[in-house]
């Protein structure tokens, strides 16, 4: 997984690119690190170019929920699709993190 | 009675030096392939068996695509009476594959078997991601839990991720571990897809109650898209079922 990140006054948008599996555990704690340290109280994750999620790619995208949540910020989830969309309604994160289309 | 498997007709080697690979082609009584050769001529289809020396010499697409069926690595520290008792079962399989966890790993393995059984059955695309998740989340969980050995994120923080990391990268160093081995075999059916994923590691019993951290969720997310699943072998091994 890559992924880019845009910082803007009011929101961080963060686009992941390719597959986010267990294998990226590394990656995932630079990127909640990056985005603790930025001002910005939006921390959108852009998931349009995200091919693949696993579960351990869920659980990590609920650590950086949590984190967010301790630093008072928001983590949204935005645009994905294909498998990624359909592994988050089956996990029904829906119930647990903010998802926008 | 014993269903028609595609017969195992030769054998290829990736990376094998020349001299085990023609002592072990005699052995299984298999030729060496030889591409564009005439079908056995019985109406099964042909397929090959791979030896395969080690992960980057099967690192290109075509290793995995038609008529290969069967890849079982020799690295690591496979003995020939090892290596038999791999050649036989997987014989007794439509696809199959014997490699080591960091092979596993290194290769997406999820990946490539989901391209041999796509390469002999029609998915849709739904149901290709489905079962594509379904076989990583299998084989990841063979990789991390069984055979390395790792604990899964208790709790939502990046401790518990760091814990996670520190852990996964330790005991995939190290040899005790990594060459343990995972096996999968797929059964391609009209009407189903069975897989089995096994792994060497101390089992696993699906606990009654999950208390849900950042991990514990492909077991459950396996069974929300297989038909039926079974653990077996005290949770070495899982059989899952796809409807095609």
């Amino acid at each position: 997984m890559d992924y880019a990140i845009d910082v803007k006054e009011q929101e961080t948008v963060v686009r992941l690119r390719g597959r986010l599996t267990f294998n990226d555990h590394a990656k995932l704690r630079a990127l909640i690190r990056e985005m603790l340290q930025n001002k910005a109280k939006r921390q959108v994750l852009d998931l349009s170019a995200l091919e693949f999620v696993d579960s351990a790619g869920i659980g990590m995208l609920l650590i950086a929920r949590e984190e967010m949540s301790n630093a008072d910020k928001q983590l949204v989830l935005r645009a994905a699709a294909g498998q990624v969309k359909r592994v988050l309604t089956v996990a029904q994160l829906n119930k647990i993190v903010t998802i926008e289309d | 009675m014993v269903p028609s498997r595609p017969h195992v007709a030769a054998l290829h080697g990736l990376g094998v030096p020349a001299e085990r690979l023609d002592r072990l082609s005699a052995a299984f009584r298999l030729p060496p392939w030889r591409p564009g050769a005439a079908p056995s001529g019985d109406g099964r289809e042909d397929s090959v068996l791979v030896l395969v020396g080690s992960a980057d010499a099967a690192e290109a697409p075509e290793c995995w695509a038609r008529p290969f069926a069967a890849w079982i690595e020799t690295g690591g520290i496979l003995s020939d009476a090892d290596l038999a008792n791999a050649v036989e079962r997987s014989r007794r399989a439509d696809l199959y594959a014997f490699v080591t966890t960091a092979t596993a790993n290194q290769l997406h393995l999820a990946g490539r078997i989901l391209q041999a059984i796509t390469a002999r059955r029609t998915l849709a695309g739904a149901q290709r991601d489905d079962m594509e998740l379904a076989l990583h989340e299998a084989i990841s969980n063979a990789v991390v839990h069984g055979n390395l050995q790792v604990e899964g994120m208790k709790g939502l923080s990046v401790a518990a991720l760091e814990r996670f990391s520190h852990d996964l990268a330790e005991r995939m160093a190290d040899p005790a571990y990594a060459n343990r081995r995972v096996e999968v075999a797929v059964w391609l059916e009209a009407d189903a897809v069975t897989v089995e994923v096994a792994d060497e590691g101390s089992g696993f019993a699906r606990p009654e109650h999950i208390d849900y951290g950042a991990s514990g969720r492909g077991l459950d997310l396996i069974a929300a898209i297989a038909e039926e699943i079974q653990l077996l072998d005290g949770g070495r091994r899982i059989r899952m079922r796809f409807p095609l």
